[in-house]
């Protein structure tokens, strides 16, 4: 009978204490796979080795997280990772703390494009631009113009996202005289697209599984995921067309109410050091969103790997987030009206 | 008052609070719904019909005929192709012959519909396994088009269903007195006689139970018209999602849901009247 008790309680206790060791930890919202991992691996541990707090992470889509945040009555997380857009509907509901970039002394170093809000810092960028199947594609189209996507010989081979509209949007109005917030300048342009688009992928997997089946050989892709299908040995080829291609940042914020701002703070400083930085691009072939990080100048070299100030400045198309944050539903029920059907 | 009668009480509670619930729920979609939306924020705007006046356009319409075909289409192609199945696996005695039969059957129901969509990707593309099939068969000389498009979703969706309905046919099948063929048998009918006189008609309860859970189910579809469909095959519940979730505008969203809704209820009213003459079939 004692030993029943004693037995209890030791569990017990192992189970409080499991508890209690979760509570002190720094709580991060992030996606799940490979980002949750490289965030834990290049960012996390480093924190955990330098203050001794665990991090502990809860996962989710980028929406689902943004609905489970809004419906909260107290935050879930500490820090949340998002895309900048995203992150502006974030700051529009009063989900984050207006940061004090005085307690992260690596801001200084953070380039201008990465500065996203007074709520928001990048964590690291990525381009929106072209990945193609060189075997699957004539020999003479090599994209070095965004305007090539609407060769005839590319009829039934193109897939662009079917979440976000805004690059091929901005791309078709850029060719158009015009830019996102003159976006209408574009719809004809775009309307013309129309017989080359085969699909609208629904997230990165099915992005990947497409182009590497030969499904849609061509697409509007996410170059981190491009890399990824390179690194397992697809034959995918990315460019940027002369034009540049479509920005994205990942922003990293502090979450209104969080009880470990000065903990958050020191995490985002160890996110945005010259080592950590350096180790994402040599992992997943982002852009450093720091002016110091050193960079493998083979990484340096890829196409979508923004390393200079005179990189970011011309291939980088910038589409403002406030914009993007109050267009999107109005671009995805004109490009589902429109080109989608 | 006697025990049961008590009990009844405290057994009818928690249904009348999970319909409470739902109700709740309803009113909360049904209220968004009339609300305007506001870019780029995440709250909603005053009293507006705006969400509803919207969905006249072609893109609404065409989203709405096809849900509907796709679950009339997968509701008789299921039922066909389940059918038999059921009935195999209800009257085959060889138990390996049994067991055989259940796995196949209804082993789909655990992979999950994500996996088995995913499988269909591959099978149904340009370069999978159908078409290489059919090309090295000399019937094609080009990859026939599947993907991204109603034949393709259909598929995905019967086979997504079929386990659901084999199982609900199996129960109906089970539950047929054999002593009503035997005797069909002794006055001197044949097997199809006797399966079109005696045991199709005592199974149809479970024919309109399968076929009804087969359309709904198929109405709420999402996973599997969005990622075959690939956007070319709208339905409510991809267009729900592209237009309401993923741009935050709740207001449409709520507007597709409770027209969808509408339909599906006005759908499974008319189904109702059509088959009233067959449910009194069957009852023994």
């Amino acid at each position: 009978m004692i030993r029943k008790i004693v037995t209890t309680g030791l569990v017990l206790g192992m189970l409080f204490a499991g508890a209690a060791r979760a509570e002190d930890a720094l709580v991060v919202s992030t996606w799940g796979g490979n980002f949750r991992d490289l965030i834990d691996k290049y960012i996390g541990q480093e924190f955990t080795k330098e203050t001794g707090v665990p991090v502990k992470y809860i996962t989710g889509g980028t929406m689902d997280r943004l609905n489970k945040a809004k419906l909260a009555t107290t935050p879930e997380s500490d820090i949340t990772f998002t895309t900048s857009q995203v992150g502006m509907l974030y700051a529009n509901s009063n989900l984050f703390e207006k940061l004090d970039t005085s307690k992260i002394p690596n801001y200084a170093h953070v380039v201008p494009q990465a500065r996203i809000s007074p709520y928001q810092i990048g964590s690291w960028a990525y381009l929106y631009t072209i990945a193609y199947r060189p075997d699957l594609v004539p020999k003479s189209i090599t994209f070095d113009s965004w305007s090539d996507l609407w060769n005839p010989a590319l009829k039934g081979k193109v897939a662009v996202p079917d979440w976000d509209p805004s690059h091929v949007i901005a791309v078709s109005a850029m060719l158009s005289g015009g830019d996102a917030g003159s976006w209408q300048k574009g719809e004809a342009k775009l309307k013309a697209l129309k017989p080359n688009l085969k699909a609208f992928y629904t997230n990165d997997a099915n992005s990947e599984q497409l182009i590497s089946t030969g499904e849609t050989p061509v697409q509007v892709m996410l170059s981190m995921n491009a890399y990824y299908m390179i690194g397992q040995g697809s034959n995918i080829k990315l460019v940027i067309p002369k034009e540049g291609a479509i920005l994205g940042v990942d922003t990293m914020s502090l979450m209104k109410g969080s009880t470990k701002a000065d903990l958050a703070y020191k995490f985002m400083n160890i996110a945005l050091s010259s080592a950590a930085q350096a180790k994402i691009v040599a992992a997943e072939k982002t852009s450093p969103v720091v002016d110091d990080a050193s960079v493998d100048p083979k990484d340096a070299a890829l196409p979508g790997v923004l390393t200079t100030r005179d990189q970011w400045n011309k291939e980088a198309i910038v589409i403002p987030d406030k914009l993007r944050a109050e267009k999107m539903a109005e671009w995805r029920k004109w490009f589902t009206e429109n080109i989608m059907n | 008052m006697n025990m049961y009668s008590r009990l009844r009480g405290w057994l009818v509670s928690p249904s009348v609070i999970v319909a409470l619930c739902i109700c709740v729920a309803l009113f909360t979609v049904f209220q968004f719904s009339l609300r305007a939306y506001i870019p780029g924020s995440l709250d909603v705007g005053g009293f507006t019909l705006a969400n509803f006046t919207g969905l006249g356009k072609s893109i609404y319409r065409d989203a709405l005929w096809n849900t509907l075909i796709l679950s009339i289409e997968t509701m008789v192609f299921s039922l066909l192709l389940a059918y038999p199945l059921a009935y195999a696996l209800v009257r085959v005695r060889n138990r390996a012959l049994k067991s055989v039969i259940l796995i196949t059957a209804i082993t789909p129901l655990f992979l999950g519909e994500i996996v088995r969509t995913y499988s269909w990707i591959i099978a149904l593309g340009s370069n999978g396994f159908i078409n290489s099939m059919l090309r090295k068969l000399g019937l094609v000389e080009f990859p026939v088009d599947m993907m991204f498009t109603h034949f393709g979703v259909l598929v995905a969706l019967v086979h997504v269903t079929i386990p659901v309905v084999v199982l609900m046919l199996a129960a109906a099948i089970a539950h047929i007195d054999r002593d009503y063929e035997k005797a069909a048998q002794s006055l001197g009918a044949g097997p199809i006689r006797i399966f079109l006189t005696v045991t199709l008609p005592l199974s149809m309860p479970g024919i309109l139970a399968s076929s009804t859970t087969a359309f709904a189910w198929t109405f709420s579809a999402f996973a599997t018209p969005q990622m075959i469909g690939g956007g070319r095959v709208p339905t409510i519940s991809t267009l729900i999602y592209q237009l309401g979730f993923s741009s935050m505008n709740f207001p449409l969203a709520a507007s597709l849901s409770i027209v969808g809704l509408a339909l599906t209820a006005v759908s499974l009213w008319v189904f109702g009247k059509l088959t009233a003459r067959f449910k009194h079939i069957g009852g023994h």
